[in-house]
């Protein structure tokens, strides 16, 4: 049982698992193939995968689930990773941001499509074909058009406003779904004794705010934090009320105990004891009708009388 | 001895009785408990019963139940034959451990062992009779672990029963030896006719004593081991000789309560190992370090790809 097993590399997989939105599984309309494509990621500036359906209609994010001792089994064969991907509706605007915010510097109107382009994804000139892209440009840049051409200009204001209305939307999502925004991590099978209204409006902000930001830049994320007013948290202990009502006297308030340790990121990660291997297979071990090492060493009328 | 209750399905635990003699109703009974099948990896472990009126008891020692480990499979039939025949005061149930049963409670999160489960299922046992309305004054047990242990749990367990826990039980108390032939008649039938689950076409059934030092045994066990699934439901999984069978000539299977050593629980418990310096590049596979995944997604383990 103690022999060390040793994880082998991960074999390239030919079949993924995949929840996927109606119109990107429904081929039968189009002529081409919905595709995986690489394209940067607004969050990161590194690459993503997404997805196009066909015809570039509409843009889909990809995302996996995947956590650790996971396997599939899929018809008659097993597929080593139970990774599950999603594939769900995106706005392209997101994507196509980060293009504009960067010619924006120039303080230049231009045309759309000198501005998307990417020497490294040069797939991205195909969200401009999504048929959200164009006609929601407007809520991110100025637009001018001359003759028949359209020119665009970033819009920080337009911008915030923009982000500012996709926060609020989420709050929407987020209280119809019933997702727990308040601190620490809640089971959600756990049977609450309290109801989540007891959530402040604050806390759904801050967790919109949080989710957007994995979709826009880190300095566009913290000027959507002050647009929106969302006071900044000095000290993790002020989300949450005392516990316990301090006693009004003269003398200097001192804390009775220290919770800040809880706080700290890699306290929640840590064991409650580290046990050393041995000793961790020693204590699955099925101990009844065993005596324990100290009963040998005690009065011997104390040892019988358990 | 009606087995088909087992065969239906061979993967649970089950049990199997006689009727109850009215005599047992109405006189104090002695009871006998012992089991066939401890030792091999193929097949059920069964708990055998077996009481009758303290006033029959030299009845049972005439008929020569005595020390069934040196009776052939043709004299235990017989003798087992006998007992049948003495149905109106002699009784007897059992209890059927599938090897299924045997493995899934070895190798489960808390494990349960063999000594617990043994002890659990004749304590079981001594509830059915009891329930069964059998008048017992004493019973009488070959040994699974420390004798005055068990002696001790059993009398908490049934006060008012005057409980005898003796290694070689089976030779010294004839009640004793004929649970043992019942125990060993049951065992030897499912095993010859094993029905197995699984679709293995024409099973070779010559699989020696099922005993894991038989060279039969072992060849029957490399022969039927799949990469994937290991083996049919009749082997039992936690014993050692098919575990290392499993891991080695087996697919790797990692469980979440595995013990685990090196990079990946080093990672797992945020901190890095030795060895993560001297790699190529540390962490190489994070773009960006300083972005964390909002809690959104990081709680339901979601991350974005870079490539598939």
């Amino acid at each position: 049982m103690a022999t060390k097993k040793k994880r082998t590399p991960n074999v390239h997989n030919d079949s993924w698992v995949v929840i996927a939105a109606e119109p990107v599984v429904d081929t039968q309309k189009h002529e081409s193939d919905p595709a995986f494509v690489r394209l940067r990621n607004p969050s990161t500036d590194a690459a993503s995968l997404y997805m196009l359906s066909s015809d570039d209609v509409q843009l889909f994010e990809v995302k996996a689930f995947e956590e650790d001792f996971h396997s599939w089994f899929v018809g008659q064969a097993v597929q080593r990773d139970g990774r599950l991907l999603f594939v769900t509706p995106m706005d392209p605007l997101y994507l196509i941001l980060p293009y504009l915010i960067k010619s924006g510097r120039e303080g230049k109107f231009q045309p759309v499509d000198q501005v998307v382009m990417d020497e490294e994804f040069p797939a991205c000139s195909r969200l401009l074909s999504c048929t959200r892209s164009l006609a929601s440009l407007h809520h991110v840049a100025e637009e001018k058009e001359v003759g028949k051409l359209k020119f665009h200009r970033y819009s920080p204001e337009k911008t915030m406003n923009w982000l500012k209305k996709k926060v609020e939307r989420t709050v929407l999502a987020l209280k119809a779904r019933n997702i727990s925004v308040g601190e620490g991590v809640k089971s959600s099978t756990y049977i609450r004794v309290k109801s989540e209204s007891d959530y402040h409006e604050e806390d759904y902000l801050r967790y919109a705010h949080g989710l957007i930001s994995e979709y826009i830049s880190e300095d566009l994320s913290k000027a959507l934090f002050k647009h929106l007013q969302l006071p900044e948290l000095t000290s993790p202990k002020e989300t949450e009320p005392p516990s316990k009502k301090r006693k009004l006297s003269d003398k200097p308030v001192e804390a009775g105990e220290d919770y800040t340790k809880f706080n700290s990121a890699d306290y929640a990660r840590k064991p409650p004891k580290k046990m050393t291997a041995a000793q961790k297979s020693l204590a699955k071990v099925d101990k009844t009708g065993m005596k324990t090492m100290s009963s040998f060493f005690s009065p011997k009328g104390k040892a019988e009388k358990k | 001895m009606d087995l088909s209750s087992f065969e239906i399905d061979n993967s649970v635990s089950c049990r199997l009785a006689s009727q109850i003699p009215d005599v047992c109703r109405t006189e104090d009974c002695c009871l006998g408990i012992d089991e066939a099948g401890r030792g091999p990896v193929l097949g059920p472990m069964v708990y055998g019963i077996c009481f009758c009126p303290v006033s029959k008891k030299q009845e049972l020692k005439d008929s020569k139940v005595a020390d069934s480990k040196t009776l052939t499979e043709a004299e235990r039939e017989n003798l087992f034959q006998k007992l049948d025949e003495a149905r109106s005061y002699v009784g007897w149930a059992l209890q059927i451990l599938s090897p299924n049963t045997i493995s899934t409670s070895m190798l489960q999160r808390t494990k349960y062992n063999l000594n617990a489960l043994s002890h659990d299922t004749a304590i079981g046992l001594v509830q059915f009779a009891l329930d069964s309305g059998v008048q017992l004054r004493e019973v009488f047990v070959d040994t699974v672990g420390p004798a005055e242990k068990y002696e001790e749990k059993l009398s908490k367990r049934f006060p008012g029963i005057e409980v005898t826990v003796r290694p070689k039980a089976d030779s010294l108390f004839p009640i004793v030896s004929a649970a043992s032939i019942c125990a060993k008649v049951a065992r030897d039938r499912v095993v010859k006719g094993w029905n197995f689950a699984e679709d293995l076409g024409e099973v070779d059934t010559d699989y020696g004593s099922g005993y894991p030092n038989d060279p039969k045994t072992k060849a029957w066990l490399l022969k039927y081991l799949d990469p994937v699934f290991g083996y049919p439901q009749f082997v039992r999984f936690s014993w050692s000789t098919a575990q290392t069978l499993m891991d080695s000539k087996g697919v790797i299977v990692h469980w979440d309560d595995d013990e685990e050593d090196g990079e990946k629980a080093a990672q797992r418990q945020n901190n890095k190992s030795m060895l993560s310096y001297f790699s190529a590049s540390a962490g190489g596979n994070d773009q960006n370090p300083t972005h964390q995944t909002h809690r959104f997604f990081s709680e339901r383990r979601l991350k974005s790809l870079d490539t598939l």
